[in-house]
């Protein structure tokens, strides 16, 4: 069956760029070739394939906008090939025609179960080819209009999306995020929950006196940079910049995404705010005279997270006992000291650290509180 | 076959489709050679999927008789009918011998 000369008809007859393209998918080239004439006359573009393998490849490499399919060829057969266009997310919305022969209705039962388009009957009529596939182009074409507009309003509310969330967290993160689809839908569905966080707050040691002797007019450009190089060490750790607040900063892990090396992360942002900070600390003195340093409080445990205010200015918060905790360590703290929580230190990295373990009185808690100190050498 | 042999069979094909003719008419005597081989072999299965094809393609370029040859193929094919195969493969042997096309 498959020996009959393909003359002319198996060259693919290019047309305008932007052509509508059909396969023609034929075992027999004279069948395939009147098909592809009939479609090229009217400004389309037709490749054919002599099986449904080829089909298949010549779908994967590029999709076309329609296909002619007829039932029987060697290999799979039309409505295999149907069947399996139809379920692939990809091709689904594929238009296909499939080509029966005209009294045969139990073919025809066939293909609306795999999920033909359309039929064309054998031996086929040139107006009735015309006719069909012109409606399956409009209808195609309006399917691929509404696909892009849709595209397009998805694109428009990502990049809402990714502008909103790297006002916390870092541009990586967000992007990150964004890219894996699923992850982004759990993320913004679960803006309001409890989670298990850890907690770190830093501050600026020496402000107060700052404040007391810098002119007015260079305070918000000094606290611009501190705040510049706090949330890169943030960002660089991956953690997410919840609140800024006078001179203090509240950034959390473990949130929105899990990171179950959250404590580390959180240690390691500590390190880097202070060592980053140095030379600037170094400058300002130099200038002004002033100590200045950071101290760094840090806690982990379930808070309530969510979007909290009221609907003209809402802001991504948690909110719990760890916070309480972290906001006061970080106020117990000395210049360049880093304070940890009960909760947190029992997760502490096991690599070394110059830890030292003591107690501190914290408002609002009765006993002194177990914690681990860890001073930071600004390099 | 009521046409004297000396008759030729004159067959109207659209313009458009005149360069592909040659390919098509040399396929149609590979085909009457298959035929003639599966009717020698006795192979119903091949005879009943050329008689399909000739049916489909045959009145699709306005070969009307190749379709109904190949509808009686077909037929004869999935009936065992051997007698009227034979019929038919020595009707198309006619008609190709004596068919001549003009281009409108």
């Amino acid at each position: 069956m498959s020996d009959l000369a393909a003359g002319q008809v198996t060259h693919v007859v290019h047309v305008a760029q932007d052509a509508f393209r059909v396969l023609v998918v034929d075992d027999d080239p004279d069948m395939a070739g009147f098909l592809a004439r009939l479609l090229t006359q009217q400004g389309m573009q037709a490749e054919i394939a002599a099986d449904g393998n080829a089909a298949l490849a010549t779908i994967a490499a590029a999709a076309p906008d329609l296909v002619l399919l007829d039932v029987q060829m060697p290999g799979p057969s039309g409505f295999d090939i149907c069947r399996r266009l139809k379920a692939n997310e990809a091709t689904a919305l594929l238009p296909v025609v499939l080509i029966t022969a005209l009294e045969d209705q139990e073919s025809r039962v066939r293909g609306i179960e795999a999920g033909a388009d359309d039929f064309l009957s054998k031996p086929v009529r040139r107006e009735e080819l015309l006719a069909r596939v012109k409606t399956l182009r409009r209808l195609h074409e309006t399917r691929k209009e509404l696909e892009g507009r849709r595209l397009a309003a998805e694109i428009r509310h990502k990049e809402e999306i990714r502008k909103a969330f790297t006002r916390y967290i870092s541009p990586r993160l967000a992007e990150r995020i964004l890219n894996e689809s699923r992850a982004s839908e759990d993320v913004f569905r679960n803006l309001s929950d409890r989670a298990a966080v850890v907690v770190l707050f830093a501050d600026l040691r020496g402000f107060t006196r700052l404040s007391e002797t810098v002119p007015v007019s260079r305070i918000v450009p000094m606290l611009n940079e501190f705040f510049t190089v706090l949330t890169a060490a943030a960002h660089e750790n991956e953690g997410t910049v919840i609140s800024m607040a006078g001179d203090s900063l509240l950034v959390g892990f473990n949130v929105p995404v899990p990171q179950p090396d959250a404590t580390s992360r959180a240690v390691e942002t500590g390190r880097a705010m202070i060592q980053r900070f140095a030379p600037v600390a170094a400058r300002w003195q130099a200038e002004y005279g002033l100590e200045t340093g950071i101290g760094v409080g840090i806690e982990s445990g379930e808070v309530v997270v969510g979007n909290v205010g009221a609907p003209s200015f809402m802001s991504y918060t948690i909110i719990g006992d760890p916070v309480n905790v972290a906001a006061r360590l970080m106020q117990k703290a000395a210049a360049n000291e880093i304070l940890i929580g009960p909760v947190a230190s029992l997760s502490l990295p096991a690599r070394s650290l110059p830890l030292e373990r003591r107690e501190v009185a914290l408002k609002g808690k009765a006993e002194p509180v177990a914690v681990v100190s860890l001073t930071v050498a600004p390099a | 076959m009521s046409e004297p042999i000396t008759q030729a069979i004159t067959v109207v094909v659209a313009k458009d489709l005149e360069d592909l003719i040659p390919t098509f008419m040399k396929n149609r005597a590979k085909e009457l050679e298959t035929l003639r081989a599966a009717v020698a072999a006795g192979d119903l299965e091949q005879l009943r999927q050329l008689g399909h094809r000739m049916k489909g393609v045959g009145n699709s370029y306005g070969f009307e008789k190749v379709s109904l040859l190949g509808k009686r193929i077909e037929d004869g094919a999935k009936s065992g009918d051997r007698a009227g195969l034979d019929a038919c493969v020595a009707e198309y042997t006619d008609y190709l011998a004596r068919v001549s096309v003009v281009y409108e």
